[in-house]
């Protein structure tokens, strides 16, 4: 993990930054906020396109409420605010307001998975995927760079429907080659002897191990999963290993657990994620994934105990 | 209260009277509706629509209460929007009449249920479309949900003259009264606190909603809110103020005949 702790790219600030671009491109492109403007990197936004930046407070019941409402009036708009608030707080606002609506909303959550790390439990957002996945017309994306960030915020500027971004606080090392295909997951590295599934930062880890042929799948497409390059690695390999900043309920590990035994394919599989456990504070984010079973070793033992 | 004497005359009170019997049909037929809010809500809506003031082609109509949908099918069904037959199959399933509203019905620009979002959409919308207004319709036991009030300061920040939030104040909630189940005290003066132009009126009064709703329009820069005084289940004697109507499982037929005779009467 000493990669992503010393690297030198923000996937918020690159979120920031295209947010600007993108707003000089679009005259439709509003930007709702909750009091947090400089966290999620929106100042420049903020100071350029006044009256396209619409500051909602602390308060984002309403904000997903007007979000949806200037999405109704024609306009693309981005949700911003922290994981843990947003979808959290106003999730019923999310499936009704904006879901059942078919709306153009992307609701950005910051902050994600446990690498908030001194913030402590109540900003270490575990749930989050858990709980757009299962929102019907709502897609679902995790860029694992701060490169993949900015293809994927250009891409959802454009679309149509509703969709989650889940971003994460520290900055984290660029992955060579990286390319974000709508619905697709990237192979970034071709092994034979287990498929290795994740999404965001917390996959790189695995690029650290060198000792075993692994197939890395970038799953930055959540929702919708990419089945087919997925049941073909997995198909080789007849092994399956998921990772995730996330709980282990719900996320990523169990939408392919589905895939799996729904296309019949026998594969020996192990889902990382946190087991049904709050998180809680830590200086150095290393730490919270030596505790929760996510670290390089927690993924090392489990390719042992597939191969 | 006599709440047809102040409607008498006035040109609007046969549609009204007509569309509280095709609500009474449908409630009848379906063995299911909220009746007592679809009663209270049905004069401010026929003001809305049938008064010229708006044209809901261009304008928006937020129905944030969703469960009055029936006072609002019956609007929609009048002004040609789906046949009125439509009605007979409302909740039922395959039915585009769900027992609370959805866009899948011409006519209606919002899906709503869940209580207290409507006038968040609304505002979003009356900021995105400052060319036309915006008018919202909530009730009282909705004002216990904290979003609400999220919009209320919101709409003053943003001075959303476009917006018309009209509250139907029935005094009752699915538990019970309003009073008993949470007080909302006086909801004018945390309207004005809060910037917003405010209007009191007998929610039953055609001339008088006509006037509040001008009022409303006049109010360029702040948004307005009509508070509509109403009695749930109004123009059914035996229905009106009794917390029981707020929403029925069935109809007997009895019943029914009683409620049909009296609005025919009318």
């Amino acid at each position: 993990m000493n990669s992503i702790k010393n690297n030198n790219q923000s996937i918020r600030s690159a979120f920031g930054d295209t947010i600007f671009e993108l707003g000089s491109a679009m005259s439709n492109l509003y930007v709702v906020n909750v009091d947090l403007k400089t966290s999620l990197s929106l100042d420049k936004f903020a100071n350029k396109f006044r009256s396209r930046f619409i500051e909602c407070g602390v308060a984002e019941s309403n904000a997903a409420g007007i979000a949806a409402g200037l999405a109704k009036s024609g306009k693309t708009v981005f949700l911003t605010s922290f994981a843990c608030f947003s979808p959290a707080i106003n999730w019923a606002v999310i499936k009704q307001s904006i879901c059942y609506q078919n709306l153009p909303v992307i609701i950005v959550g910051s902050h994600a998975g446990l690498l908030s790390g001194d913030l402590g439990a109540t900003h270490q957002m575990l749930e989050d995927v858990a709980l757009m996945r299962t929102l019907p017309n709502m897609s679902v994306c995790a860029p694992i760079d701060a490169n993949e960030t900015t293809d994927i915020v250009k891409y959802l500027a454009k679309t149509i429907s509703p969709a989650y971004l889940r971003l994460v606080r520290p900055s984290t090392p660029i992955v060579p080659k990286i390319k974000f295909t709508p619905g697709k997951s990237q192979i970034i590295q071709s092994g034979s002897d287990v498929t290795v599934l994740g999404y965001g930062p917390v996959l790189l880890q695995s690029l650290e191990i060198k000792n075993f042929k692994l197939e890395i799948i970038n799953c930055s497409s959540i929702k919708p999963l990419d089945s087919e390059t997925i049941l073909k690695s997995i198909k080789k390999t007849g092994r399956c290993l998921v990772i995730e900043d996330h709980q282990k309920n719900g996320g990523l590990g169990d939408a392919v657990a589905n895939l799996i035994l729904s296309s019949g394919i026998k594969c020996k599989f192990i889902s990382l994620g946190v087991d049904n456990q709050f998180g809680q504070s830590a200086k150095d984010w290393q730490t919270l994934y030596d505790h929760y079973g996510l670290a390089k070793k927690a993924i090392i033992n489990a390719i042992k105990k597939l191969l | 209260m006599n709440l047809f004497s102040n409607n008498k005359k006035h040109p609007l009170s046969e549609i009204s009277r007509e569309l509280r019997i095709d609500i009474l049909d449908t409630v009848f037929k379906a063995g299911f509706g909220h009746i007592g809010g679809s009663l209270s809500s049905i004069d401010i809506l026929v003001a809305l629509y049938f008064s010229k003031l708006f044209d809901f082609n261009r304008d928006h109509f937020i129905l944030s209460a969703g469960h009055l949908c029936l006072s609002h099918y019956a609007i929609l069904a009048k002004l040609g929007k789906f046949p009125k037959k439509l009605l007979d199959t409302y909740s039922e399933f395959g039915s585009i009449l769900q027992g609370h509203e959805s866009i899948d019905v011409p006519g209606v620009e919002y899906s709503s249920g869940s209580l207290g979002q409507g006038l968040s959409f609304a505002a979003g919308l009356a900021l995105g479309d400052k060319d036309h207004h915006t008018v919202c319709l909530t009730t009282d036991g909705e004002h216990n949900e904290g979003q609400i009030w999220e919009t209320v300061m919101f709409a003053n920040k943003y001075h959303l003259g476009n917006l018309i939030n009209i509250v139907d104040c029935n005094g009752i909630q699915i538990g019970g009264y309003t009073d008993d189940i949470m007080p909302l005290k006086s909801l004018a003066a945390k309207y004005i606190q809060n910037g917003w132009t405010v209007t009191t009126v007998n929610g039953h009064d055609f001339n008088a909603l006509h006037k509040a709703i001008i009022r409303s329009k006049n109010s360029t820069i702040y948004p307005a809110c009509i508070i509509a005084k109403t009695i749930s289940g109004s123009g059914i004697s035996f229905m009106e103020k009794n917390p029981q109507y707020h929403d029925v499982k069935s109809l007997p037929q009895n019943l029914y005949l009683t409620a049909l005779d009296e609005l025919n009467q009318k």
